[in-house]
């Protein structure tokens, strides 16, 4: 069973359509990616799961069940955009609150807990108005995560988060797909993070899905590239670009050359031509440069 | 591994019961119900012992030469409502406190001053209450995991209502307190302390019809709180007049039935107009 299972969906503000004919699966237990540009649909999609926002057309179900039914959606936890809180209350409050609204026997301990969850326990006496921007962010995700949920949204959950931070989202995130019952669609721009743990992806360009894969297709469909370090990076660019395809240097000044080739080759070539090469390494591209790839290729 | 998952059936009633809990649970924290409440209470104090100490006062305008005579309040009721005078039984219909328009063109706060005007307190309160749902995003909480917006259209009525009686309550014992203070009369004349008792369960119920109005104002304007303002303000302005006349204070259970009735009538049509409208528009 599926879910989030999306078919044909559109939205239309007005003239401008923001999402146009999406189609999207998400698999019971997964951690499901959800890429794409500023702008791209993705908050509009996940604003529509929720019923948020009224959907134009198409259709969403939630474990097989219209994505109207009370029942399915009383299991969903939401942070999209920033977390709903009253400033004026505290953090306790502002959960015990969201515990009241769920109807969580006990409300009290849940709230300790899922706070402890987060690392927020110190910080529930503080009035949310006067919580960091990463401390907020927590709060949102605890906030979504009361009350056990089958099925988590999280809009770009690890914005203003620090190292730990992320790193206990992580884990957190993991934990609760463990028993593959649960399942989380998390969209983030941070996709160096979001490979970490994401089990699937879906990249959406203008409003409709452009490609959904698993990790482990991502995985297979990243290419080998060739990296290298030498003194004089622009003569040995040059000299690889008449030999090669694609040569490009990146942001560490490796050159990196993505054609099939071995180090060996790429080593005694530029040797044969004057240039040294101090520091040889093969490596696959991430999510990040194969997204930027596929954003690349639509252009 | 079993591929399915269930879920928990939640009748409309606990869902309903949760909601509310909610909506109590943030009434009686918030500052705003509190600054009301007090308004409401020392608002009939602060008027009747200023009107009793400036009754009598004549002011002349300098340019018309008109003088015009300060006339305070004559008993304690007046702040409810106008006692009938004596073989006059409709002339305390038309107008709570209109009664004591002084005859030579005499000033009378009373008539604007009375305890109708918390139906228009009630409307800052609601309007308030639910644009802060929206700016704040709590509502992308409660709408996610809330299918039916049914639950919170009811909910959020319900604590208008309460919020609306509470003040009408507090209005009431601010009225008789300044009524104390200012040693004015406390005798009913021709009614009975029952008729002071149905005028004020008639205007608890009629509070339902400017909660409703109120509702359904708020959640169109979602967090635009000055356009809910303006709108339930506008209409509340609209139906003020109708107050004094439905809700006397020689009201009978005949006043009280009405005002049941028309509670319920706009209630539930502006309730099922209110959920429409959440149904149908953006939630963020």
């Amino acid at each position: 069973m599926n879910a989030i299972e999306i078919k044909n969906l559109t939205k239309n503000f007005g003239e401008k359509q923001a999402v146009a004919g999406l189609d999207m699966t998400v698999p019971m237990g997964s951690i499901y990616g959800f890429i794409g540009e500023n702008g791209s649909g993705k908050s509009t999609t996940e604003k529509m799961i929720c019923g948020l926002i009224p959907k134009s057309g198409g259709s969403i179900t939630l474990y097989g069940r219209d994505n109207r039914d009370r029942d399915v959606r009383a299991s969903v936890g939401v942070l999209i955009e920033a977390p709903g809180c009253f400033p004026g209350l505290t953090v306790f409050d502002n959960m015990m609150l969201e515990a009241k609204n769920l109807d969580i026997p006990d409300a009290e301990s849940a709230v300790i807990n899922t706070l402890k969850l987060v690392r927020m326990e110190g910080a529930a006496g503080n009035k949310y108005k006067n919580c960091s921007l990463g401390m907020k962010q927590r709060v949102g995700i605890a906030m979504a995560l009361l009350g056990d949920p089958t099925l988590l949204v999280l809009d770009e959950p690890l914005n203003g988060l620090d190292a730990d931070g992320m790193r206990i989202m992580r884990e957190v995130f993991l934990d609760i797909v463990k028993d593959k019952k649960r399942t989380i669609l998390v969209s983030s721009h941070l996709l160096g993070e979001l490979q970490k743990v994401a089990t699937h992806y879906g990249i959406i360009r203008h409003g409709r899905m452009i490609r959904e894969m698993t990790a482990e297709e991502l995985d297979a469909d990243c290419r080998t590239y060739v990296a290298l370090k030498t003194a004089d990076i622009k003569r040995a660019k040059e000299l690889l670009l008449i030999k090669y395809l694609r040569v490009e240097v990146d942001e560490e000044e490796y050159i990196r050359v993505y054609d099939s080739v071995s180090p060996e080759e790429i080593v005694s070539y530029l040797y044969d031509m004057g240039i040294c090469v101090t520091e040889i390494m093969t490596d696959k591209i991430g999510l990040e440069e194969y997204y930027i790839d596929l954003m690349k290729e639509g252009k | 591994m079993e591929n399915t998952v269930s879920f928990e059936k939640n009748s409309f009633g606990k869902r309903l019961k949760s909601m509310i809990r909610v909506d109590l649970s943030r009434m009686f924290k918030s500052k705003l119900f509190y600054i009301l409440i007090a308004t409401a209470l020392l608002i009939p104090v602060l008027i009747t012992v200023m009107m009793t100490m400036m009754d009598g006062t004549v002011s002349k305008d300098p340019q018309t030469g008109v003088e015009t005579v300060m006339e305070g309040p004559d008993n304690a009721w007046q702040s409810i409502g106008t006692l009938p005078t004596e073989g006059d039984e409709s002339s305390e219909a038309p107008s709570d406190g209109a009664g004591a328009m002084g005859a030579m063109g005499g000033m009378d706060v009373m008539s604007m001053c009375n305890i109708n005007m918390m139906f228009m307190l009630v409307a800052v309160f609601i309007c308030l209450f639910i644009s802060e749902d929206f700016r704040s995003g709590y509502s992308k909480n409660l709408f996610t995991v809330r299918a039916d917006r049914g639950e919170y259209v009811i909910s959020k009525t319900l604590a208008g209502f309460l919020a609306g009686t509470f003040m009408l309550l507090a209005y009431f014992i601010g009225a008789m307190l300044g009524g104390a203070i200012s040693s004015l009369s406390f005798d009913l004349g021709s009614l009975s302390i029952l008729n002071v008792v149905m005028c004020m369960v008639a205007k608890i119920f009629l509070m339902l019809v400017f909660v409703s109005i109120d509702v359904i104002v708020s959640v169109a304007a979602k967090q635009m709180a000055w356009l809910s303002l303006c709108g339930s303000l506008g209409a509340g302005m609209l139906l003020f007049m109708m107050v004094s006349m439905i809700t006397p204070l020689s009201s009978t259970i005949i006043n009280v039935v009405l005002c049941i009735a028309g509670g319920a009538m706009f209630g539930f049509g502006l309730g099922i107009g209110s959920r429409a409208i959440l149904r149908k528009t953006s939630l963020v």
